[in-house]
């Protein structure tokens, strides 16, 4: 099937764009109608990004209901539908009815928020195109819109046709018979228009980072071009994270401001020492502030994965432990937000922006890596860092404590965010991508590792609540099986680490290291 | 998988095409993507649904497996129906048909990368005795068949009765109903109820009138159920495909 979207000569009605396309084929109108468009995508545009539009549509307001769709972005094409009232504010794709349409979605979705992006009233005038023998070739409609409820927009009348299955040839012939008459290819699909309308960005708002460096570019200037794009990630995901709108918004401020305390870390000596410290320590205070939401976030977000470890017969029991959760859950994030919206969390993230603003201008005697070419500062940086893993991971045996796996992991965070941050503008990207697929291997077993030994530790914090609760003894001994079944895969975890290390500590990635990066 | 379903008799003139058209229509206003073959080289389906009867590259072509049938299928006017339409050069189908090794195969080789997408496919065939008719009878689920109540139609049932018996794909199911049925007629009256006595298990109990919204369906090319929703002709085609899905559902799928 191919489409056809067009925008009508500037300033045409309905009625006169309708006019235009009867002089230029032979249509059979539908039936007009009036009706309120709203269109809904993830704060990271991810609809979009996947080529997808939803859409609800909405005959009469007053009445309620209307039809919620998923739509091809290019052509419009109706993959799939259900009866439903627009999406509430935020709208979680599972909290839909079970269905085609929220599977499509939750593929594409998952756990993030659907936001409503633009609203709009609009006139629709339903169109068929036909050919010699009455044969409908194309269906599609007119629609004129209105006003978003901020006033009149100015937005063309907008003509969509769709070929039906074998008649996509005829609908290109009908493209330039409209050219003719002052009709323009639409340049972006109406949602985009409207978003743009608004002074929105189409695409949504990314937490990618991807600074664009030279490798002899002052180390300062560097650090601070990373820094910035990191800021801006924490203070586009920050009131998302306050009001706990979806747990990604948690998480992506999380990561930028982990990001941030490494790059600290890494890049010191572009730092005045005093100010390094005082930020080391604001930045880490705000991480740990925010660091229970977040691990409750998980625990809720995971808990049917971590109860299928559990026998089927039991796993009714830990509803109580569900509740417990979803409650602490609620604490933690109303603390997060107080924290996140204090007068402290203000002063720091402006504080920390001065400081940015400022830093390439101080003086340099007590920042001795600040001229460096950045290209040489962060290989000296990534080539340490690896060998103090690689040392650390060969003394790591099946009887070491847990903390040193943990140490492990932590240095392969900093790894992680040199690589990236670092690493793919400055260096062989082939190299590089290689070593982070070893160090992500490495890293998932450690991370599963350590999480199962935290989620005990959780479980167990929360014995004395759970037996207090309806159906709490149930719940604790079924608790007890979910330990054992934790336990179990920690071992696991620790027992794949040699394998996943050895990859990482190869001796060909050892000199592929040595050579691209010292 | 799909449910292949043939209208088919060795005559011409009674009612193939009209069944084919309207029981399509059914099943896909029912909710079933469906497919309607028309591979009578007359064409009369296609032109029901104003389409052009020509297949690109032809019907030699389409069989020797050089054109994929799925870029060939046009989307009718009415949704979840599409049809492959007529062409011309079905008129030398047989020929192209003998010049494989199991020529009655080929068919359903032709259909095969459809069949995944449609609930029903309806084959309108042309009224003949040839490669063609028994490559439909080793394609098809199930014969349509439409008996005038005359006797020398009834004649023709039992010829092809006997035909389906003996050849190799006899699992086909035979389906015959009364076409153009005229009650005032006593001679209808008359056959119907002596065939039914001799075909108890092959002829369904709906029964198509002649009636004049059918004959009209060439002016408006659209089906009865949307010349005349509550006419006798529609009423009649609904119980018909009642009746075909419920024997459907009753017995085993052919072995293709």
């Amino acid at each position: 099937m191919s489409a056809l979207e067009l925008l009508a000569p500037a300033g045409s009605t309905l009625e006169r764009a309708a006019a235009s396309v009867a002089g230029a084929l032979t249509v059979r109108e539908g039936p007009l109608r009036r009706m309120r468009l709203r269109f809904y995508d993830t704060f990271d545009g991810r609809l979009r990004a996947a080529g997808l539009t939803l859409c609800h549509e909405q005959d009469d307001p007053a009445a309620g209901g209307g039809r919620l769709a998923l739509l091809a972005r290019d052509g419009g094409e109706l993959l799939s539908a259900i009866s439903a009232p627009p999406l509430p504010e935020p709208a979680l794709a599972l909290e839909l009815p079970e269905g085609e349409l929220r599977r499509r979605l939750l593929e594409v979705v998952d756990v993030r928020a659907l936001l409503a992006l633009a609203a709009l009233d609009a006139r629709e005038l339903a169109l068929a195109a036909l050919d010699a023998r009455q044969k409908t070739i194309a269906r599609g409609r007119l629609l004129e819109p209105g006003s978003n409820g901020d006033g009149e927009l100015r937005v063309p009348v907008r003509l969509v046709l769709r070929s039906l299955r074998g008649f996509e040839e005829e609908l290109e012939a009908i493209g330039p018979r409209l050219l003719q008459r002052g009709f323009a290819p639409a340049r972006r699909p109406l949602v985009d228009e409207l978003v743009l309308a608004g002074g929105g960005s189409p695409a949504g708002t990314s937490s990618k980072v991807a600074v664009k460096l030279i490798p002899t570019q002052r180390s300062d200037a560097a650090a601070v071009a990373v820094l910035r794009r990191l800021a801006e990630v924490m203070d586009a995901n920050l009131d998302g994270a306050a009001e706990a709108i979806d747990a990604e918004f948690l998480h992506d401020f999380r990561v930028a401001l982990r990001r941030t305390r490494s790059v600290l870390k890494q890049l010191a000596d572009v730092f005045p020492p005093a100010e390094r410290e005082r930020f080391r320590v604001a930045l880490r205070d705000l991480q740990r502030a925010t660091a229970q939401a977040r691990d409750l976030d998980v625990y809720v977000l995971e808990f049917d994965a971590m109860v299928a470890l559990v026998p089927e017969r039991w796993r009714a029991d830990l509803r109580p432990l569900r509740e417990l959760l979803a409650r602490r859950r609620e604490l933690a994030h109303r603390a997060c937000d107080r924290e996140l919206r204090s007068e402290r969390t203000v002063a720091l993230r402006r504080e920390w922006g001065e400081l940015l603003e400022a830093l390439v201008g101080l003086a340099g005697e007590d920042r001795p890596g600040a001229e460096r070419p950045i290209g040489e500062l962060a290989g000296e940086r990534i080539a340490r860092v690896y060998r103090r893993m690689v040392k650390r991971g060969r003394a790591i045996g099946p009887g070491t404590p847990a903390a040193e796996y943990h140490e492990l992991r932590k240095q392969g965070k900093e790894l992680r965010y040199l690589l990236e941050l670092f690493g793919r503008p400055l260096y062989d990207r082939r190299l590089v991508r290689s070593l982070v697929v070893c160090l992500k291997d490495l890293q998932d077993v450690l991370g599963r590792h350590q999480d199962r030994e935290v989620q005990v530790g959780m479980l167990r914090s929360l014995a004395p609540e759970l037996a207090r609760a309806p159906g709490g003894p149930q719940a604790l001994m079924a608790t007890g099986v979910l330990i054992e079944a934790l336990c179990e895969d920690e071992a696991r975890a620790r027992e794949q680490f040699r394998g996943a290390f050895e990859d990482f500590a190869a001796k060909g990635m050892r000199r592929a290291v040595r050579e691209a990066f010292c | 998988m799909s449910r292949v379903l043939a209208t088919y008799n060795i005559k011409g003139g009674v009612g193939k095409t009209s069944a084919a058209v309207n029981l399509a229509y059914l099943a896909a206003r029912d909710g079933s993507p469906t497919l309607l073959w028309d591979l009578d080289p007359q064409g009369a389906a296609t032109y029901l649904f104003r389409i052009k009867p020509r297949l690109r590259g032809g019907s030699k072509k389409l069989v020797e497996l050089r054109s994929d049938a799925r870029d060939l299928v046009k989307e009718t006017d009415y949704r979840r129906l599409h049809l492959l339409p007529a062409d011309l050069s079905y008129r030398h189908l047989d020929l192209a048909l003998d010049s494989f090794k199991r020529p009655t195969r080929r068919l359903l080789r032709v259909l095969e990368p459809l069949l995944g997408d449609y609930e029903y496919v309806f084959l309108d065939c042309p009224p003949s005795l040839s490669l063609v008719s028994e490559s439909v009878f080793a394609t098809a689920d199930a014969l349509l068949v439409p008996i005038i109540p005359a006797t020398l139609s009834a004649r023709t049932f039992s010829q092809l009765s006997d035909l389906v018996a003996q050849g190799r794909r006899s699992r086909v199911q035979v389906l015959a109903f009364f076409s153009m049925l005229d009650v005032r007629k006593s001679l209808h009256r008359e056959v119907m109820a002596r065939l039914r006595a001799e075909h108890p298990d092959a002829l369904l109990g709906a029964a198509i009138p002649a009636a004049d919204e059918v004959e009209r369906m060439g002016e408006s090319r659209t089906a009865v159920a949307e010349i005349a929703p509550g006419g006798r002709a529609a009423l009649a085609y609904e119980a018909l495909w009642w009746d075909v899905r419920r024997r459907l559902a009753a017995a085993p799928r052919a072995g293709r």
